[in-house]
């Protein structure tokens, strides 16, 4: 009965192990790795999650709070006349609270993973288990919370009476772009952070910067350096270019179009040669962290 | 690989004493890996150390290693390197089968989470699928037994509740190899009973077992072989009773320096001793040199098993007054059963009127390893002060 138990796998620990066995053997690890620990991903996300609001008086109504706060902000702004939104044809709140429902699952999804390795140093260098997992289930946080966001959302919509494109239903699809790009991003910061505490530091400040540099509050400027700046933006394909879609079922210009589909080729890149560099390389960073 | 379940070949390990260097040695060798390079890791760089050198053993399945050292030997190190948390910067590991790994309990557990949902966290974290734990479930809590406190949030457990909760749930996941690293000490008596006895399952199943301790007890209660490591050497191999006398007869030797020369503090030296075992009956030869004489000369040896201390045997006021000299005593103690472990004597020298001038304190002379359990009634007393004290005649001679 034991013998059946334990026909188990050979493991070896060598060092530049995945460099002797070349890169095609490193994908199948990657997949393998990630298939096996679905439950563990699930328990370190279901952790996050109760944990998150545990002893917390308003305890999920957080989530709502931080759109709020920001749209109000910009209402404000609005109603004094001291900024230009450029030309928005839905109604704002609507325009801006599906904006920074986007953003923020970029960035507080990018925020989570590049924290998690560190925040769980203590039993990094006490357990082996999947560290992709690890990462990978921080940023369910900002699943849910872009969930919830989208379902107050609905309200709104019915507020406002106004009908969302058709392209609504396929939304995941539409945010699978971004969530690539910014788990990918993640795996990298989150090595990173363990070396350097920096990073975990700068993020936080640059993902304000970030936020103002991209049309998630106003509409995409026509003209000036800045426009050229939102060009070659590629959170702004990512993010308001599908919230644009969803919004006013059209795209604004072809330009739009080639460089959605651009970026989303790029973050698909982008997202698989971080995962192997992040496998290549996740064994140096238990001892720093 | 047959019935081989880990094999170590020629592994080190550096570590970086300074957190600077640590970060830039830490980015050179992420840089090197994701462009496909060699990290070059079998050199040393500035600051770094090795915490293990070339350490080589093999253990075949079912069999027990015990590793001891002195603090910052690479005991741990060796071990997280089993588990696969650390690569080996030289050196290879080949491992077959699950490894549980307990080198801290409950380093999974979330302090917010109850200790209900901290098993399930945990049991994933260390690598158990849903099915296994679904089935175990009540058996972790039974074997955790820690009542109501089940549903309160693990920060409100007490240290001993805690590993009480981390060891269940490690224990149940059934791995081919187990690592222990000093986590048996902090549960009540009940609760290390009940490891002890878990851990007598495991190893009757086949499980292989390596356990890092300071406590010989523990090892030589679980361990066949055990490895001594000194800094980051592999400094002796071999039979447990064996390493573990050389490995305590070495810290001795530099415990116990003062002693070893006569001069005017120490008038009185105990520089040899001799211990024989048959069947219950136990002789042991103490030898001593004086330069001063003494009135009423009262010798006593203490027995210890580890820290505790099992009996007095004591020269009793038979003996009469001593002039400067050397002289053997011997101790014959007729009917005393030990159970199986390791002992030592520690002998002193005092007048027995003037207690509190005492002489030729040597906290261990001579060992003792009892193998098998004797039988038989013990010939003790009850001293003054409650200390047993062993019957025994007494004969000393001027050699
Ligand atoms: N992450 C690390 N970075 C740098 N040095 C480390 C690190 N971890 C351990 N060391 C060093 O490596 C050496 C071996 O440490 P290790 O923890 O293996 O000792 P140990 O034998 O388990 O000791 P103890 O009996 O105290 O538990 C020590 O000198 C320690 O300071
Ligand atoms: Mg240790």
């Amino acid at each position: 009965m034991n013998l059946v138990q334990s026909k188990e796998t050979m493991v070896t620990y060598e060092p530049d192990n995945s460099i002797k066995k070349g890169y095609l053997s490193i994908f199948k690890e990657i997949f393998n790795e990630l298939k096996s620990n679905q439950w563990l991903c699930y328990q370190l996300f279901k952790r996050d999650f109760l944990t998150l609001y545990k002893q917390s008086f308003f305890g999920i109504v957080w989530v709502f709070i931080f759109p709020l706060v920001s749209v109000g902000t910009f209402l404000i702004l609005k109603g004094s006349g001291i900024f230009t939104f450029g030309n928005i044809q839905v109604p704002y709140p609507l325009y801006a609270i599906l904006g920074i429902a986007f953003w923020q699952l970029f960035a507080t999804g990018l925020i989570a993973t590049s924290n998690s390795l560190v925040k769980a140093g203590p039993m990094i260098v006490k357990i082996n288990f999947s560290k992709k997992s690890l990462v990978i289930a921080s940023f369910g946080q900002a699943i849910v919370s872009f969930i919830i966001q989208i379902v107050f959302l609905g309200i709104l919509f019915i507020y406002y009476q106004h009908m969302p494109s058709i392209i609504i239903l396929f939304l995941p699809v539409l945010v699978l772009p971004i969530i690539l790009f910014s788990l990918g991003l993640g795996f990298i910061l989150s090595l990173l952070n363990g070396i350097f505490r920096d990073i975990g530091n700068a993020l936080s400040l640059l993902m304000t910067f970030c936020m103002l540099l991209t049309p998630v509050l106003y509409a995409k400027p026509v003209s000036g350096t800045f426009a050229d700046l939102t060009n070659y933006n590629i959170l702004y394909y990512l993010i308001c270019v599908p919230r644009n879609i969803l919004l006013m079922g059209i795209m604004n210009s072809k330009s739009d179009w080639t460089g959605f589909f651009i970026s989303v080729v790029l973050s698909l890149v982008f997202f698989t040669s971080c995962l192997v560099i992040f496998h290549l390389t996740e064994t140096r960073i238990a001892e720093r962290v | 690989m047959g019935d081989l379940a880990i094999k170590v070949e020629h592994v080190s390990k550096k570590y970086c004493k300074s957190l600077k260097r640590s970060m830039m040695h830490g980015i050179t060798d992420i840089a090197r890996n994701s462009l496909g390079f060699s990290s070059h890791s079998g050199v040393l760089r500035k600051e770094e150390f090795w915490a293990l050198n070339d350490i080589s053993f093999e253990l075949k399945r079912g069999e027990t290693l015990g590793i001891i050292g002195p603090n910052g030997s690479g005991k741990t190190t060796l071990l997280k390197m089993l588990n696969g948390i650390f690569w080996p910067d030289k050196g290879k590991i080949t491992v077959c089968g699950r490894v549980g790994a307990l080198i801290q309990v409950g380093a999974g557990f979330h302090p917010m989470l109850t200790g209900r949902e901290n098993i399930y966290l945990n049991a994933a974290i260390l690598g158990m699928s849903k099915n296994e734990v679904d089935k175990k479930f009540d058996s972790i809590i039974d074997f955790a037994n820690i009542g109501d406190f089940i549903d309160s949030p693990v920060k409100f457990y007490s240290s001993g509740m805690f590993v009480r909760l981390g060891f269940a749930v490690a224990v149940h996941c059934r791995p081919d190899i187990l690592l222990i690293d000093e986590i048996l000490s902090v549960g009540d008596q009940g609760f290390q009973i009940k490891c002890f006895r878990r851990m007598n399952e495991l190893l009757d199943s086949g499980t292989t077992v390596i356990l890092v301790s300071h406590s010989m007890i523990a090892i030589e209660r679980v361990c066949k072989k055990t490895m001594h490591l000194s800094n980051g050497r592999l400094k002796d191999e071999g039979e447990t009773m064996e390493v573990i006398r050389k490995y305590i007869g070495n810290i001795e030797s530099c415990n116990s320096e003062p002693t070893s020369t006569i001069d005017k503090e120490n008038p009185i030296i105990f520089t040899k001793g001799n211990i024989k075992r048959t069947n219950s009956q136990i002789d042991l030869e103490l030898e001593f040199q004086t330069t001063i004489s003494i009135k009423n000369p009262n010798i006593v040896a203490i027995l210890w098993k580890g820290d505790v201390r099992v009996c007095n045997i004591v020269s009793g006021d038979t003996l009469s007054s001593l002039r400067s000299g050397r002289y053997k005593v011997k101790f014959n103690v007729g009917n005393l059963s030990l159970s199986y472990g390791h002992y030592h004597v520690s002998v002193r020298l005092r007048d027995r009127l003037n207690p509190l001038c005492t002489y030729g304190i040597n906290g261990r002379i001579v060992d003792l390893f009892v193998k098998d359990n004797s039988e038989g009634m013990n010939g003790i007393n009850l001293g003054e002060n409650g200390i047993i004290i062993a019957e025994s005649d007494v004969n000393i001679e001027s050699i």
